[in-house]
């Protein structure tokens, strides 16, 4: 059907710190990988535009200045960086990987002899009344507004959910001089002080808590209300958001707003590595499922998943899996040098104290498994079918067994996001509804094309190889 | 809407872009969507297939509510097109509510 393969030896998905990590650590030992990424530069979402920051550091804070360094190596690097690039087909077999690749409006057909999957993660789909309304947008991308033209709302938002972004975010807007109407945080307080008793994660986690603490207690000064145990959010109006109601000590509040920011945590990406048919198992921490890897982050034959796409833990952890998957893929290929294996051991050791310290952020923000139950029956679970919780329950009720069937009789997960948006709430609900655990009920078949294609750009593959 | 801080931190081409038929110049740096916001904010980005009005919710590709026209190619992901000079972008049933 398509034109002849390119050939790529190493071929990375995503720019992100995970992907710049292991391109850099390759490219280090004498390999040039090819990088594909949907954006126009590199950095993903957490360091995004960092090769010419708009929004200034007092505005930013430092972590965002942290990747500069590995960005400088990235791009200094000599590595074959394709931006713009969207990959939307995988196919995985013991010689390596056939990929579609849709570049400036034509498709590539490249074979991969190993792939490193780093898309990352992406914010949560949290379903609750009137959250299709203009107005209501993620948190995390009003800071992507930020990042990439200093742009910040001209009305003090309403910012809502659970999860340290929420508060890096206002605390930006505080810096910015445009601090937040209100911040209505779905973690209890109580939270705060049950997490500090868990003695040994709270130490190997002390940079993360203090740091919420400075941001919170920033924020707190400057006499920003927040409110904390939240227990319900709904946005209202017409065509766009008008007001906001939430629920706090069981009693529901209006708050006037137009702009209601909200953020539910993050989630891997999960696309190319389903449609790859890569076994996922349920993180009951995470609260979603996750691509199940080995200890070297294996995730198949000559296929490695590196960063959020394969968990989330954060972008230090993201840059170290990167670093960490190059050094197995090298030692697979009996390139690695004894400093180099020490290195890889080192790496192994702080991610694994990294990740045992982020258990206190899961445990501090997490979210009610129950909050579908508790939503009105017209709440959109997918917003591009507009299929809401009571057709599926409804659905349910007649017979619907499982993610698919659930599909098939509603059209949930069909529209353009490919179910991106609402297919842990379909996964979470059939499991409330019928007994079972997430990884019994299971999730969509998901089927490429992983990105929207029209039939032009497929036809419109490249004449002949570059 | 959303507005630019007068504090950026690196200085930044501007270009020349058209929505839907008025000229208007905005940081190079922006993705479509991110223009959009810029100039009208998110009321009347977009309407969807079922009649309601919507605008983006991600900015990175993931959700597909930021569809728009494009030189003349409806349904692009406005989120992860950059903005580049004489651009033509016209949101699709925005102030006309034509379903």
């Amino acid at each position: 059907m398509m034109a002849e393969s390119r050939n790529a030896d190493i071929a990375i998905v995503g720019a992100g710190p995970a992907g710049m990590a292991a391109a850099v650590t390759l490219a280090d030992a004498g390999y040039r990988p090819t990088v594909f990424d949907m954006n126009a530069a590199p950095g993903g979402q957490i360091y995004r535009q960092l090769h010419a920051p708009q929004a200034s550091d007092a505005v930013m804070g430092k972590d965002y200045r942290r990747g500069r360094e590995l960005l400088d190596a990235f791009l200094q690097a000599d590595i074959d960086h394709r931006p713009g690039s969207r990959v939307w087909w995988a196919d995985n077999d013991a010689s390596g990987t056939a990929l579609g690749v849709l570049a400036r409006g034509q498709t590539q057909r490249w074979q991969a002899r190993q792939l490193i999957l780093a898309g990352g993660a992406m914010e949560r789909g949290w379903p609750f009344r009137g959250w299709q309304l203009p107005g209501v947008m993620n948190a995390g991308a009003a800071q992507i507004l930020l990042k990439q033209g200093a742009l910040v709302p001209s009305i003090p938002p309403v910012l809502a959910g659970s999860g340290p972004l929420l508060y890096l975010l206002a605390w930006q807007y505080l810096r910015a001089a445009r601090p937040p109407a209100l911040i209505l945080d779905v973690a209890p307080a109580r939270r705060y002080g049950e997490v500090l008793h868990q003695v040994h994660r709270a130490w190997l986690g002390r940079d993360y808590l203090l740091k919420g603490a400075r941001l919170i207690g920033a924020l707190k000064r400057a006499g920003v209300p927040i409110r904390q145990g939240i227990t319900a959010l709904e946005a209202e109006g017409d065509t766009a958001v008008e007001r906001v109601r939430y629920r706090h000590k069981g009693r529901w509040h209006t708050q006037p707003s137009e702009l209601l920011l909200t953020h539910f945590g993050v989630t891997p990406e999960p696309q190319l590595a389903r449609s790859l048919g890569l076994e996922h198992v349920w993180h009951a921490g995470q609260q979603c499922f996750v691509p199940r890897r080995d200890a070297t982050l294996a995730a198949g034959t000559n296929l490695w998943i590196a960063g959020d796409g394969g968990g989330i833990g954060g972008a230090l952890n993201a840059e170290r899996e990167g670093r960490l998957v190059a050094l197995s893929l090298l030692e697979n290929e009996q390139r690695t040098t004894a400093e180099q294996r020490r290195e890889g051991q080192a790496l192994l050791a702080a991610r694994r104290r990294d990740l045992e310290a982020r258990c206190l952020l899961e445990r501090l923000f997490r979210l009610p498994e129950s909050w579908l139950d508790d939503q009105s029956a017209e709440t959109l679970v997918c917003r591009c079918e507009s299929v809401s919780r009571g057709e599926l329950d409804l659905a349910i009720t007649q017979g619907g067994a499982g993610p698919n069937q659930l599909k098939a009789f509603t059209r949930c997960g069909m529209g353009p996001c490919q179910g991106r948006q609402c297919g842990e709430s379909v996964t979470r609900l059939l499991a409330q509804r019928l007994g079972g655990t997430p990884d019994a009920v299971g999730y969509y078949h998901i089927r490429p094309p992983v990105h929207s294609i029209t039939l032009g750009e497929l036809a419109a593959r490249e004449a002949s190889r570059a | 809407m959303f507005q630019r801080l007068d504090t950026a931190a690196t200085p930044t081409r501007h270009v020349q872009v058209w929505l839907d038929g008025e000229p208007h110049r905005v940081a190079e740096t922006l993705t479509v969507a991110a223009a959009v916001l810029q100039l009208r904010g998110w009321q009347g980005y977009r309407r969807h297939v079922d009649g309601t009005p919507r605008a983006p919710l991600c900015m990175m590709g993931v959700c597909q509510e930021c569809l728009i026209t494009i030189d003349g190619c409806a349904n692009r992901q406005g989120c992860l097109e950059p903005v580049a000079e004489g651009m033509r972008i016209e949101r699709q049933g925005g102030d006309i509510h034509d379903g």
